[in-house]
Formats: C-alpha cells, sequence, structure tokens
C-alpha cells in the first residue's frame, strides 16, 4: 500500500489548499473563508458551510450531492463553527485522478473515494487556518466475505494493486468507511455490503489502529522500526515540514 | 532555541507548558488557543507554540489562512461604498465591508472631512472588531486628536504578502532585525527614499516617486517573502536591487 | 454569492502608468508570455498547465454511443468548462459568470470549429455505435489568462489521450481495455492555440498574456488562434476599443511566433512522456500503431 501522501498549499489564490492521495485517489482542496454569506445561507451564531464536491469527468450527480452532504455534516462538527458567526466558509474539492478499477467498481458506490476526500478536507481547513476543534483521518477497510475463518481484513486497499481484490470484496464482502477524531473515537462509520456484526467491529478496531494508533503515542515517542505511522502523526509531520518551510529565513540570523 | 512544540488541533496544552503558573497576571491566551472550562486548554490551529513568560501570554504561530480583523490592528482597506456619514472599507475580499466614520480623520469636521472615491486605498487602525459585528475602522488617534500617520494612501501601489510577513514587518524598528531577520526596508532606505505603510491583513504600500523605485521596493519586499530569504540573502538582493536602479 | 474583488484605484493607475513607461510589473517585455509549466497525467489525456500562477487542468474521457440521428459518420466530442469555487468565490457553481461563457465559446471555436478533432475518426458503426469524447476543463488557479492556458490544456490532453481499440464483426462491436490492446492516439488534423493581446491607453499598448490584474484595466482583448502553419482559426475581440486593422495584422504575426513556441514545448514534454511510459520495447508496438492510424487518414 503507498502511503497517503499530502501537500499543503499548493495554490495560490484561496486562502487555503492541499492535495492527497489516498487507495489511488489523487484530490485537490480550495478553502475560502470566513467570507460573506449570502443571506438565505446566514446562520445568526454560526458559520455557513459550503462542500463542493467536483468528479474527475462529468459534473455533479446526486451521488457527489450525497458525498458532499456527508463532508458537511461531519466538518461542521470539527470546525468551531461559532467562531466564525454569520460568514462562509467555502470548501472545494476536485478529484484529479481516479484508479483505473474505478470505473469496475460498483457505480453507485461512493466509499472508495470518501477517505481520500475526507483527509484532503482536513488537510485544506489546516492550511487554510480554520479554527477547528480536533484532528480528523478516515480510512477504507474491505472485510473480505467469510466462508472460511482465517480471512483478514485489508485496511486502505490499494486499487491498482489489489484491484480485482477490492472488487471482488465490493461485490461479495462489505466496505466500510471509518473517520476518528483526536481522541480515537469515530466520528463517521459509512458501510456497504454484505457483513455482519463481528465483521464490523473488527474492521473498525483495525481502522482505529491506521488512524489514531496506538492509544499512548505521543509526539515525543520515538518511531518504533517496522510500525507503521498512524495518519495522526503523518499529519504532525506535514504541519513541522511546513513549519520549517515558513520560518527559512530564521536559518541565518 | 529549543524547538517548540508542534500542535494540532484539539491537543491540550500540559500544564508544564504554561508560561508561569505562579505569576500573579491573569494568563493570556493567543491566537490559535481555546479555552474550555473549568481550566483545559486546547490548540484549534495547527503550528508551533510559543510562550512570553513576562507577560505571561501563550499563542500559537500560523501565518496561513485569511487576516481576521482584530482591534488594534493596522490594516490597509480599500473603499467601498460611501453611505450618509460613512466610508465602506473591504479588508480582505470577500468579506462584508467594514465601516469606516467619516468624522474618524485628523481634524474632519463635516465641511473638512476628505473625499474618498470607490477603489481608493486608506490606512487606518481598527477600532471595534469582534466575530458577531462587521468591523470599524478610523485614521485618527482617539486620544490625541492626530493621525499619526494613517489616512487616504495617494499614489503608490500596493502588493500583497504572507501574514507572517506583515506581521515581522510591522514590528518596531528596534526589534525588526533581531527577531523578525529583516534587514531589508532599512538597506534600501540608505540609498533611496520611499515611503512604505504595512497593512497587518498582508497588504504593503509603497510610494517611491517614479515607477521605477516603486516597483524595485515593492518586488524586493515580494521576493523576501516568497523566498524566505535570511539576513544575508536580503542583503545580496538589496545591492541587486540598487545597481539595477 | 460574494462579488469579484476589485483592484484599488492606486493600483489601476499605477500599472497604467508603468505600461506608459513600457514597463510591466513582473518585469516581462510586452509580448513575453508567463512561465509555462506543462505535465502529464499517470492516465492518457490528462494535462496540468501552469502559466505563471494561473493552473489549469483538462481531462479527455471516452464511452462509447449512438451518435446523433442527423450526423451519423460523426462521433461527439464536447468541451466542458464549469467553473467552480476554487479558482475564485465569485464562480458559484450552476451560474456560468461572463468570464466562464467567454472561455467555453472560445474553446469551441478554437478546437470545434476549427475541426481540430476529426470527429469521423470517432464513428465506430455509422449511426450505430460511435465514441463521445469529453474535455473537462478545471479552473484550479486563477490568475488571468484562462483561455490561453484552457487551450494550451486542451490541445496537450488531446494529443497525449489515447482511446482504448475497438473490433467490429458485423454489428458487434468489442472494445478493448487497455491491458488487452494498445490503445489507439486520437486523428487530430491540426493543433491550434490561443494567444490573448490586451489592449490599454486607448490602444496605443498591447500586452501578451496579460495576467489578473492586468486583465481587469484592459480596455479591450483580442484573441488569436492559430496552428503553426499559421493558419487562423478565431479572430475575437471585445472590449469597447476600436482596434486598427494593421494593428490585427501585427498580432497575427506575433501569435505565429508565440503559437510555433508553445507548440514546440508541447511536442517536447509529449516525447518525454512517451520515453518516460516506454518500459521494455512497447514503443516499437506503438509506433506500429501509429503508422496505421496515420495512414488511414490522409492528411
Amino acid at each position: 500500500m503507498p502511503a497517503p501522501k499530502t501537500t499543503l498549499n499548493p495554490l495560490r489564490r484561496p486562502d487555503g489548499s492541499a492535495t492527497h492521495s489516498q487507495n489511488g485517489y489523487t484530490i485537490i482542496g480550495a478553502v475560502n473563508g470566513p467570507i460573506e454569506v449570502q443571506r438565505r445561507d446566514e446562520i445568526p451564531d454560526e458559520a455557513a458551510i459550503e462542500v463542493n464536491v467536483r468528479p474527475a469527468t462529468g459534473v455533479g450527480s446526486p451521488k457527489e450531492r450525497r458525498i458532499e452532504q456527508v463532508l458537511t455534516t461531519l466538518l461542521r462538527n470539527i470546525i468551531l463553527t461559532h467562531d466564525y458567526p454569520r460568514t462562509l466558509i467555502q470548501l472545494t474539492l476536485q478529484i484529479l485522478s481516479t484508479p483505473s478499477t474505478h470505473s469496475t467498481l460498483p457505480s453507485a458506490s461512493s466509499l472508495p473515494v470518501l477517505p481520500a476526500l475526507i483527509n484532503t478536507a482536513y488537510a485544506t481547513l489546516l492550511a487554510g487556518s480554520i479554527r477547528l476543534s480536533t484532528t480528523l483521518a478516515a480510512v477504507l477497510v474491505a472485510v473480505p466475505k467469510r466462508f472460511g475463518k482465517g480471512e483478514a481484513v485489508i485496511v486502505d486497499p490499494d486499487p491498482e494493486e489489489g484491484g480485482s481484490e477490492l472488487e471482488a470484496v465490493a461485490r461479495k464482502g462489505g466496505l466500510h468507511v471509518f473517520a476518528f477524531d483526536g481522541r480515537g473515537e469515530a466520528v463517521l462509520a459509512e458501510s456497504e455490503g454484505d457483513f455482519g456484526i463481528e465483521d464490523w467491529e473488527e474492521a473498525c478496531e483495525a481502522a482505529r489502529g491506521v488512524c489514531c494508533g496506538l492509544q499512548d503515542e505521543s509526539p515525543d515517542v520515538m518511531e518504533v522500526e517496522g510500525a507503521k505511522r498512524s495518519m495522526v502523526r503523518g499529519l504532525r509531520e506535514l504541519v513541522k515540514g511546513e513549519v520549517e518551510k515558513e520560518g527559512r529565513w530564521r536559518g541565518e540570523g | 532555541m529549543s524547538e517548540p512544540t508542534i500542535l494540532l488541533p484539539g491537543d491540550t496544552i500540559p500544564p508544564t507548558l504554561l508560561p508561569s503558573p505562579a505569576s500573579t497576571k491573569p494568563l493570556t491566551l493567543g491566537p490559535g488557543l481555546r479555552h474550555i472550562p473549568p481550566s483545559t486548554i486546547t490548540a484549534a490551529l495547527s503550528g508551533p507554540l510559543h510562550t512570553d513568560p513576562r507577560k505571561n501570554a501563550l499563542w500559537i504561530e500560523n501565518n496561513g489562512g485569511r487576516y481576521i480583523p482584530v482591534a488594534g490592528d493596522l490594516v490597509i482597506c480599500s473603499m467601498h461604498h460611501s453611505s450618509v456619514d460613512a466610508y465602506h472599507c473591504v479588508i480582505t475580499p470577500y468579506t462584508a465591508p467594514a465601516t469606516l466614520p467619516q468624522l474618524a480623520f485628523e481634524g474632519a469636521s463635516k465641511k473638512t472631512r476628505p473625499v474618498l472615491a470607490p477603489g481608493a486605498l486608506v490606512y487606518a487602525r481598527i477600532s471595534v472588531a469582534g466575530k458577531h459585528m462587521e468591523p470599524e475602522l478610523e485614521c485618527v488617534h482617539p486620544g490625541t486628536g492626530k493621525a499619526e500617520g494613517l489616512g487616504p494612501l495617494k499614489g503608490g501601489m500596493v502588493w500583497d504578502v504572507s501574514l507572517g510577513m506583515a506581521r515581522r514587518l510591522l514590528l518596531p524598528p528596534g526589534k525588526m532585525r533581531e527577531v523578525g531577520g529583516l534587514v531589508l526596508l532599512e538597506a534600501l532606505a540608505e540609498k533611496v527614499r520611499f515611503e512604505v505603510a504595512v497593512g497587518r491583513n498582508g497588504r504593503v504600500w509603497v510610494e517611491g516617486g517614479s515607477v521605477g523605485v516603486t516597483l524595485a521596493v515593492g518586488r524586493a519586499v515580494i521576493e523576501t517573502d516568497e523566498g524566505g530569504l535570511g539576513v544575508e540573502e536580503q542583503r545580496r538582493l538589496v545591492a541587486r536591487v540598487l545597481r539595477g536602479m | 454569492m460574494p462579488r469579484e474583488a476589485e483592484l484599488s484605484l492606486n493600483a489601476r493607475e499605477f500599472i497604467l502608468q508603468a505600461l506608459r513607461e513600457n514597463v510591466r510589473l513582473d518585469g516581462r517585455a510586452f509580448d513575453d508570455l508567463r512561465e509555462l509549466q506543462l505535465s502529464f497525467g499517470d492516465e492518457y489525456g490528462v494535462a496540468d498547465v501552469r502559466l505563471g500562477k494561473t493552473r489549469v487542468l483538462v481531462r479527455i474521457s471516452v464511452e462509447v454511443t449512438t451518435p446523433f440521428p442527423d450526423r451519423k459518420f460523426d462521433g461527439i466530442f464536447t468541451i466542458s468548462t464549469e467553473f467552480s469555487p476554487m479558482a475564485s468565490p465569485a464562480f458559484e457553481v450552476g451560474r456560468p459568470t461572463e468570464a466562464e461563457t467567454l472561455l467555453s465559446r472560445l474553446l469551441e471555436k478554437a478546437i470545434r470549429r476549427s475541426s481540430a478533432l476529426d470527429t469521423e475518426g470517432l464513428c465506430i458503426i455509422a449511426g450505430l455505435k460511435c465514441f463521445a469524447l469529453r474535455a473537462d476543463v478545471h479552473v484550479l488557479d486563477h490568475d488571468g489568462g484562462l483561455v490561453d492556458a484552457a487551450c494550451i490544456a486542451l490541445v496537450a490532453a488531446l494529443r497525449h489521450f489515447r482511446r482504448p481499440d475497438v473490433s467490429v464483426e458485423g454489428e458487434k462491436v468489442t472494445v478493448y481495455s487497455i491491458r488487452e490492446r494498445e490503445p489507439v492516439p486520437l486523428s487530430l488534423l491540426h493543433h491550434p492555440l490561443c494567444v490573448t493581446f490586451s489592449y490599454f491607453n486607448g490602444g496605443e499598448i498591447a500586452l501578451v498574456d496579460a495576467n489578473l490584474a492586468e486583465e481587469q484595466v484592459s480596455e479591450a482583448e483580442v484573441v488569436v488562434t492559430m496552428n503553426r502553419h499559421g493558419e487562423v482559426c478565431q479572430v475575437a475581440k471585445y472590449g469597447g476599443l476600436p482596434i486598427d486593422a494593421l494593428a490585427l495584422l501585427n498580432c497575427t504575426n506575433v501569435a505565429l511566433a508565440k503559437v510555433q513556441m508553445l507548440d514546440k514545448v508541447i511536442q517536447q514534454r509529449l516525447e518525454e512522456d512517451a520515453k518516460r511510459r516506454d518500459k521494455g520495447g512497447l514503443m516499437a508496438e506503438l509506433s506500429a500503431e501509429n503508422a496505421r492510424a496515420n495512414a488511414a487518414i490522409p492528411g
């Protein structure tokens, strides 16, 4: 599995932007805000949040509208909207590339792209210095249909390599997307396909491990060799890199 | 200098990092922090945590995003439209205009107030700001009645810079080099004459009397900001700019 | 929807004064283009163009469909230029701005009506099956010169794109995936590119490739579309200022030099990309494919 890759502020004009690749999808996000809100969308004591998801080809369909709704609800709980009353926070997510298996997956499925969208949205908000209550990390989990025991869940499957595998799971097993906040609590769980409650629980735990890492993972702990970085840890390093880049001028003084 | 802790939104500030628990001064929370009663302090933005034990203050340094108006800040804004007794000025694009009373200029009366056309630049101080209201501006010190450099900006050119650069340029002259790592304007001013105004909202206005000087100074500021130039690099840049003039 | 941010009076006046003194704010000569960066995606038909701070991404996609009943021998080609708030908060989804309408019309004329793409080559069985080609133009960062940048991206993407190979047996059409058969490049008859001229100071000053600030001050614009052989496909003028016929003639001369230079850059990038993709002698097969495709369409 190629590790998710994120860049902050690739664009010049928006207040914040980010590109992120995960599960074979590459997405660019841009945020503008807080800006003036239209009268009809104005909320007296908090910010209105607008999410636009734009597919790589074609114009938006009901599928994108649904994803937008899921994202708006999720982000409303992450953004400190009460700090920006009567304004608009406008987020645009443009899908730049999709894995070649994208078209062979069941067309109604919006799950494979969802983790990449969520993580792009979060990185974009960070880059745009929008006040947030916590961190956010999302991951895709595929649970193959168990004919016998011993088949493991696949966390963050790579559609390019295990394309047919993911496809098979999408048809026969269950696909799940989980998102966790900074305290390791699930803030989003979307599932589809054929699965039981044990499958779901196992998938959730596996996802939590990837997103948040071990419970006592503190920023000061040295990286254990061989151990995978949690996504929150990755985010921290990303911000650190950005801070160093911004503070280059200090180097000489 | 010890490396500052990098925070992410939601991180709790451990009490050990607070500047001086025994201080008599009240603890001041700067940008990027959030107090959750009774005594939890968490980060709301990402970036390095800075503390000032003398002022018993802590804040997160963050250069990204849009400028949020804060009372007392100096900004460069452009006039949008005027109403009966106030001008409405835009501080950052796509946000609701701030109010600048027509009498909030030095020596202004009903008959002597300055006339501003839409699009005119004004250097102003934010007098009132809060999240629930449109900010208010003034071009006169409320105590002394003097302009102190504020007012309409005539001629020149305005450039957009990062918020961090604007903050560094606004440091008092003594600290600009030490804390902000900037020698650019000082070095340029030794050889050429120009006027400069810096807005906390990430705008720099330069008037050098001629297109050449204004442009050279403006471009040098932009280059320093975008390239993250250090002190020595700035000196080299200045030498190059002066040779070009 | 917030209104587009306007330039301050000081900036307008300064830009004009500088132009009168023969100076552009970014130090370019009057007939200089901004730095062009062109890159291709991993998939065929994705071109990412950066012209200064402007960034446009074009993606070509294809599907098999039935041709229009009145154009039985033609495939379908559509260009979609929907702006998103990514480029500017003043762009609202589903409500085209003037800039968007203008861009889509100019591209339509530059590429579709100039017959750059041989749509007959997209036909599979007359009246029954054809390819529907679609170009999505995504404006990611907007600092002026959208028409020029979008046109470069569109032409580069079309030249880079490969459609899946098909075979026909009677009325049965088989479409082969990329893994089964090497995909086929499109047949492009020529490669038109746009060059925009902006006029200032009553038409005395003409700039090539104005950035957003310069565009906001300009009084008139002329878009010249031509290919590297100097064949003019379109001359569009908007803005109130009258432009002298001789000045227009001069535009076409300048445009030709720019188009030839741009065409060379696209060609070079395409070759670099082909080399990058060429792993273990696939190139030989591809060139055979090319020869066949080219032989089928004379010219």
